[in-house]
């Protein structure tokens, strides 16, 4: 265990799917020598394929304290990068429109808004994921080189870039491939949760760029942070797949929102816009618990109450949704 | 429990490598004509070389033929980690020839191999990426190379007291020369098991694949006769890295 834990907790409730948070993380980390692949941040729709494909059926993380067997993705599992031909189109006469290419066949979000069919009704909705810098990290177990690490002063698990020599273990062993390999450097990467931000006392460039303002971000452990009381107070944040053994460290309010078109004077449960059964494939069974409380909440604000929940939810300023404590880390780092 | 199973795997493959180590499997006794195994611990022919040590790198080299081969057996690294593929042996032995030329020690390797698992994989640009258009792609991220490696001690083996088979030991490290179909030759050091370290210097070496084997050269620098070395090779169609590999046992240079 860490000293103190950074945690996130995202909204699915208010997530546009505008892949911000996306751009955000790319331009900042991975806009470099092979990491075209790499979405250390993305968001995917769900249901759907995932990003890498499929990444939710292929194992890893731990069962009865063992590593679980799982496979590498493959380049096109990611989305192998193109590029559209604007000098040929645009500049050497060839009077066609743009193309891409090579001809794309997949790509991060590549069934974006497909979702399923509940009856006759589709449903869908948008699924951002980063590293969950896990309690127990599978991908930290898994490397004989010890080049994981998980930070002592602040739960962020990080992947030294010296002694990493592009096995690739990390990457079976996380259930949910969040780290990535990049050939040039023949090492693997991942997401760093912004720690160079956090001890500066700014938020994550993903949270920061959000335009829903759906991400809260602070330390698990702090009674006055958003993340501590979504999650541990309030109790309305779930981690994704939490049968993985991991202990993520990154949370979710579950999608309920909005309700289905007919189900006026139901309750969500009774007529849901999202099976249940898809969400708690997700978050697990106490998914069901977290909707009722979230609609017993909404209901009374919709009569006139107040919610202090759904005011944090809302988190209308920065104050509202994070609690970064740089001072704090550095301090109890060095005496601790 | 992982820690166990780790140890119970470093056990076995030691045991592995004192029972197997360098006794070719009678199936392969059939294939043992042209050249004869080394037994376990037993010395490897080097002659000295009227080539130039340039001319021996060429692994091809008719200079090469003047060398006898000397057919060491090769191990398969017993399942390592809870999470691993069985894989079965594949290389049962590699083929060394070993000559002196200009205070270097020139070693020739060669093994079958039916999958070349090779590929020129664009260098990092020295520029920063910072305004620079053009970036170097992924090609793949889930392949392996085939590679292979020459090990010795750090230091002239004092009382006997060889490094362990297992990248060393705290103390008495050892030195890899490592070639990969991929990266070329680095020079490394490792004082235990997950110690490797990269010591950023090369060396000249050079490899031909030619009807399903490797063929290499590597051109180190020489040791005394006696010295300790082992073989490893590494198959990267069944995803070997790290310690799933081929391996010999220690052997020394006559």
């Amino acid at each position: 265990m860490s000293l103190h834990q950074y945690a996130m907790v995202m909204d699915l409730n208010k997530c546009l799917g505008c892949q911000t948070c996306t751009i955000a993380c790319k331009k900042l980390w991975t806009d470099r020598d092979g990491t075209q692949h790499m979405y250390w941040n993305n968001v995917e729709t769900r249901p759907g394929m995932g990003y890498p494909r499929q990444w939710d059926q292929i194992g890893g993380g731990w069962k009865d304290g063992h590593l679980q067997p799982s496979r590498q993705p493959a380049l096109d599992d990611y989305g192998a990068p193109w590029e559209f031909d604007y000098e040929q189109r645009l500049f050497e006469g060839k009077g066609k429109p743009v193309m891409a290419s090579p001809d794309p066949v997949s790509g991060p979000n590549w069934d974006e808004d497909v979702g399923a069919l509940n009856g006759d009704d589709n449903f869908y909705f948008y699924l951002p994921r980063i590293c969950n810098h896990c309690t127990n990290p599978a991908c930290l177990a898994a490397c004989p080189r010890q080049a994981i690490y998980k930070r002592n002063e602040d739960g962020i698990v990080v992947l030294d870039q010296e002694r990493c020599e592009g096995y690739r273990y990390c990457i079976a062993a996380c259930p949910y491939k969040k780290i990535y390999f990049n050939e040039i450097t023949g090492k693997s990467e991942k997401c760093i949760f912004c720690y160079p931000r956090l001890e500066k006392g700014e938020v994550n460039a993903c949270a920061a760029q959000c335009p829903g303002r759906l991400r809260f971000v602070g330390l698990l452990d702090d009674p006055g942070s958003a993340v501590h009381k979504l999650v541990h107070v309030y109790k309305v944040a779930l981690p994704l797949f939490p049968e993985k053994g991991t202990g993520p460290n990154v949370f979710y309010v579950p999608p309920f929102n909005p309700p289905k078109r007919t189900n006026y004077g139901k309750s969500i449960l009774e007529d849901p816009r999202l099976p249940l059964d898809y969400l708690i494939y997700l978050f697990g069974a106490e998914v069901k618990d977290i909707i009722v409380r979230l609609e017993a909440e909404l209901t009374r604000a919709q009569n006139g109450g107040s919610s202090e929940l759904l005011q944090l939810l809302i988190g209308r300023d920065a104050e509202t949704r994070y609690q970064i404590k740089p001072q704090l880390v550095q301090i109890q780092a060095r005496i601790g | 429990m992982r820690t166990i199973s780790k140890i119970v795997a470093v056990l076995c493959c030691s045991l592995l490598a004192l029972v197997c180590g360098g006794i070719t499997s009678e199936a392969q006794q059939k294939d043992v004509k042209a050249a004869a195994a080394i037994p376990a611990g037993l010395a490897l022919k080097v002659a000295p070389a009227s080539s130039r040590a340039a001319a021996l790198l060429e692994p091809l080299a008719a200079d090469w033929t003047n060398f006898p081969t000397q057919r060491v057996a090769l191990n398969r690294t017993p399942r390592l980690y809870d999470t691993e593929a069985p894989s079965d042996p594949e290389i049962p032995f590699v083929d060394v020839r070993l000559a002196r030329a200009e205070g270097k020690l020139l070693v020739n390797m060669t093994w079958h191999d039916p999958t070349r698992d090779a590929a020129e994989i664009a260098k990092l640009p020295a520029a920063p990426t910072e305004g620079r258009a053009h970036k170097e792609l992924t090609e793949a991220t889930d392949r392996f190379f085939d590679s292979a490696a020459v090990m010795f001690p750090a230091h002239p083996p004092e009382n006997g007291q060889w490094p362990s088979l297992q990248m060393g030991d705290p103390g008495n490290p050892v030195s890899i020369y490592f070639w990969s179909a991929a990266r070329g030759a680095a020079r490394m050091e490792a004082e235990g098991r997950g110690t490797t370290r990269r010591t950023g210097e090369t060396f000249p070496a050079q490899a031909v694949y030619r009807e399903q084997a490797w063929h290499i050269t590597l051109e180190l620098q020489d040791v005394p006769a006696g010295f300790p070395l082992a073989f490893a090779v590494w198959n990267g169609s069944q995803q070997d890295r790290d310690g799933r590999k081929y391996f010999t046992t220690w052997l020394k240079l006559e």
